[in-house]
């Protein structure tokens, strides 16, 4: 192998760092590369609410040390937007107008908010928790807050609410089923979930219809379709990810609800390869597409994109359907594939 | 002209886009209006229902400059503020003898009918249906193209002294060999009224609707039964529109079902986000195996899962069925909208065809039978309205030739002087302006009901200041420039170059100017006009007043011989 290789990998998350870190033990001559529009270091996502929270410390949501990569001989390039890729010339354009060459890449992007479109038109009172950005931010703003809305929802609005309810909230769920995340939840589902949340002393609305919100001084004015208002500090919205492949759909890598790659996780460019929430996968199983959710399965595809990458061939195989158990009703997480 | 004005040279019509967005900004209105008109007969049915293929091209949504200008709102912009009192004009020529007939009176027809009658031509317009627009008043569904202003802008094309024969259709109530005899041409502008069928089982059960039909029998006020769950095949603008009106018509689910994915549907991305805003679903990679039924309906869908295929040329990337991947949902109505055809067994003797569609020769629009020409729809197969209208113009022209034995029209380019507009910098960075919509509960509840509200004065001209105005060409003059470098400096992008030669082609004009990073080479300094955004900061700057701008319009002209 030549050894002027420079493998690079978009994303700094599991997926990601898996990889990196795969690629640089078989291969201790290349440069490996990772490229993150995120300016804080590798972290646990699923320990944001705690961090919210204030019940842990910002070192006990790094996965590691800066200093590893320095070991690894990995370079970071963290607060770097890619903006556009260019397969044919094996170029990437960053937002700060700088050119990145490339002999492999690993597209390991995860995903963003996913807001379905009955949602789009009341995304500007809503608060996003995906990203550390986002945890600082609304820190000292959670605080604060008395009523908090939340509306659900996925696995981390659960757990969110969980930690609300620690910390003497007034909290409002609004469940809308068809918009559950990963899955659509049966009413038996959904009427297990409120019933276990009014336990807990939470306001459970099960497929209520937003009619209406609006700014009323401080606070946000929710008017539901039945009639109700609820007034709150903040509203939380809860509904899952969506691949981040807007910048990638147009450029001649095959996409469609995430970035189709086949069981090597290679796209329909041999050189570039993608895992992790933003990889979408047939799965002869389910005979569906899938895009696998988790810290787990992105590490699991990091490391086969990265072994794939360096001609192992290694197949990525269909997941099993995994129950989990959610707020005491089981649930298939394994997969999804409804936006 | 594709380099330099994108947005002019990607439209069909060639329509002046820079000139009317400006006419906008300066509050006239009617001028905008009628700067479409010399080109589109229609501008407020096509600022609501235009496939928009300029705005893809617009400079403003190039990489790190935003997103593109709102081309097709602002034409609906200038046809709404314009005074209803709005002074039409119209070039006359005088009178020929000349008889014309045209079938259709769809918007190619229509297109072609208006640039002879306007020629003096005696015109005749046939049309099978009770009322003329084709395709505007059958095929596209209220909610996007209210009625009344298809019949105003039809009206206006009509009262040139054209003659239209409603109800008469050639082949059945007229043989066309009659018409032939009749008139010195005729002119085929029949569209496109054959569904492509999916030719897979249970497609003749009932509840399954082929698209065109669906949307006929409700712009007809027909109301065809459907279920609660109506599965759409096929990605284009009919596909779209039977899916929203499905919704309209209280189906709780219903989905458009893709052989490939989003990415490589023909409709525009505003037409996806209105339609995913009303929950539709979309999904991609699937093709329908069959239809089951019970009892001659329908009862289910069964569908295989597909991946894309990498072509090396067009269309680029095909669906190919993945083996073992089929699955059944079950479904109460299917609507099938995956193109179209023309209808031409009306013509006798045979016509020669391209596949199903009418053959013309290159360029000429003349058919294998001499006096007929063919135009529109029908002779590529199902397009948009905006090519529709382009083609039957060009048509138009050609039979015109054909009777003053030269054409009389000539399109040329016109440069004159310019100064530089009063657009300031930060008009490069006003957000692109939202056009209002009825929210989801108002659109519902009437099927009729215009979905769009159009932009106020002060959001069209918000908007219309976003323009870089394109058809301005800034120049600098080699012979004054003291290469001082300062214009280099003040560019917002990589625009203005260092160069070291230019290809000089065979006609002589100039070619592709070959660029150096090293001052010593430097022959001269050059705005590369496919990246200029015309913001005018060189022009401030430059000390020896070196740089020109001139403005490049691309205008018909009467040709005497």
């Amino acid at each position: 192998m030549p050894k002027n290789d420079h493998y690079v990998i978009i994303g700094n998350g599991p997926a990601g760092n898996k990889a990196a870190d795969r690629l640089r033990d078989r291969d201790k001559e290349a440069r490996v590369t990772i490229i993150s529009d995120e300016a804080f270091s590798f972290y646990y996502r699923y320990k944001l609410p705690d961090f919210i929270a204030g019940r842990i410390s910002e070192d006990a949501l790094k996965v590691r040390p800066y200093t590893i990569y320095k070991e690894k001989n990995i370079r970071l390039r963290l607060g770097q937007r890619v903006e556009r890729i260019d397969p044919d010339e094996k170029v990437l354009y960053l937002k700060h107008m700088k050119k990145v060459g490339y002999t492999k890449l690993i597209l390991a992007t995860g995903g963003s908010p996913r807001v379905p479109p009955s949602f789009i038109r009341f995304m500007e009172y809503f608060t996003f928790m995906t990203n550390y950005n986002d945890a600082v931010r609304i820190r000292p703003e959670l605080q604060k807050a008395k009523d908090i809305i939340v509306i659900g929802g996925d696995l981390i609005s659960l757990r969110f609410i969980k930690m609300l309810t620690g910390m003497k909230k007034n909290i409002y769920f609004i469940l809308t089923r068809n918009c559950f995340w990963p899955i659509e939840l049966t009413s038996r589902m959904a009427g297990k979930i409120s019933s276990s949340l009014e336990k807990k002393g939470i306001k459970a609305l099960v497929d209520t219809p937003i009619a209406a919100i609006t700014r009323q001084k401080n606070k946000l004015l929710l008017e539901t379709g039945d009639g109700q208002k609820i007034r709150a500090d903040m509203i939380c919205s809860f509904l899952g990810l969506k691949p981040n492949i807007d910048f990638i759909v147009g450029s001649g890598i095959d996409t469609e609800k995430g970035i189709l790659v086949n069981e090597y996780l290679q796209t329909n460019y041999a050189d570039i390869y993608a895992c992790g929430e933003c990889a979408q996968i047939y799965n002869p199983k389910l005979k569906d597409y899938w895009i696998s959710i988790g810290s787990e399965n992105a590490a699991l595809q990091g490391e086969t994109a990265a072994l794939s990458l360096l001609g192992a061939h290694k197949v990525i195989k269909p997941v099993p359907k995994n129950l989990l158990n959610v707020g005491g009703v089981s649930v298939n997480t394994s997969w999804w594939k409804q936006f | 002209m594709a380099e330099n004005v994108p947005c002019q040279h990607a439209c069909p019509a060639q329509t002046n886009i820079p000139g009317y967005i400006r006419c906008i900004v300066e509050q006239r209105y009617g001028r905008s209006y009628e700067l479409n008109r010399m080109v589109n007969i229609l501008p407020g049915v096509l600022g609501r229902i235009c496939s928009r293929p300029c705005e893809e091209k617009c400079r403003h949504g190039e990489a790190d400059l935003g997103q593109p200008v709102n081309i097709c709102h602002l034409k609906r912009a200038a046809a709404d503020l314009k005074s209803p009192w709005h002074r039409i004009k119209e070039n006359l020529y005088t009178p020929s003898d000349k008889k014309v007939a045209v079938i259709g009176a769809g918007p190619a027809g229509l297109a072609a009918a208006y640039e002879l009658a306007t020629l003096g031509h005696k015109v005749t317009v046939y049309e099978s249906q009770e009322r003329p627009g084709g395709m505007l008043m059958y095929g596209i569904p209220e909610f996007r193209l209210p009625r009344d202003i298809v019949t105003l802008e039809i009206d206006n094309i009509i009262r040139l002294g054209i003659d239209l024969k409603l109800g008469v259709s050639i082949g059945k109530d007229l043989p066309l060999g009659k018409l032939m005899k009749t008139y010195d041409a005729v002119i085929a502008a029949t569209g496109c009224l054959h569904s492509f069928a999916l030719s897979i089982p249970g497609e003749d059960l009932e509840g399954v609707y082929s698209g065109l039909d669906f949307m006929m029998r409700i712009n007809t006020g027909e109301k065809p039964a459907i279920g609660s769950r109506v599965a759409v095949i096929g990605g284009g603008f009919t596909a779209i529109d039977c899916a929203r009106m499905a919704i309209r018509l209280g189906a709780s689910k219903v989905s458009v079902n893709l052989r490939k994915t989003e990415e490589y549907m023909r409709i525009d991305a505003h037409e996806k986000k209105e339609a995913k805003f009303e929950k539709i679903a979309i999904y991609g990679l699937v093709q329908p195996v069959r239809i089951m039924g019970e009892k001659g309906s329908v009862t289910g869908i069964t569908f295989e899962r597909t991946r894309l295929k990498y072509l090396a040329e067009p269309p680029y990337r095909v669906a190919v069925p993945i083996e073992n991947s089929e699955f059944t949902i079950p479904i109460d109505t299917v609507i099938v909208a995956i193109g179209q055809y023309p209808v031409t067994d009306y013509i006798k003797p045979k016509l020669k065809l391209n596949g199903k569609r009418i053959w013309t020769a290159p360029d000429t629009f003349k058919t294998s039978v001499k006096g007929l020409y063919a135009a529109g729809d029908c002779i590529t197969g199902a397009t948009d309205v905006i090519s529709a209208i382009a083609r039957g113009r060009k048509a138009a022209l050609e039979v015109d030739a054909l009777f003053v034995k030269h054409k009389r029209k000539k399109t040329m380019v016109r440069i004159e002087s310019s100064e530089q507009t009063d657009r300031k910098r930060s008009d490069d960075f006003i957000p692109r302006s939202q056009m209002a919509t009825l929210g989801p509960r108002r659109r519902l509840v009437d099927i009729t009901k215009e979905v769009e509200l159009g932009y106020d004065a002060i959001a069209a001209e918000e908007e219309a200041k976003r323009c870089y105005l394109c058809y301005l060409k800034y120049e600098i003059d080699v012979n004054r420039c003291i290469y001082c470098f300062a214009c280099i400096d003040v560019a917002p992008r990589d625009c203005i170059k260092m160069i070291k030669d230019i290809d000089i082609k065979k006609d002589g004009s100039y070619g592709e100017l070959v660029e150096t990073g090293e001052w010593n080479n430097v022959v001269a300094i050059a705005i590369d006009n496919k990246r200029c955004i015309r913001c005018g900061q060189c022009l401030e700057v430059c000390p020896v007043q070196c740089i020109s701008v001139s403005k490049v319009e691309l205008i018909e002209q009467d040709m005497e011989r």
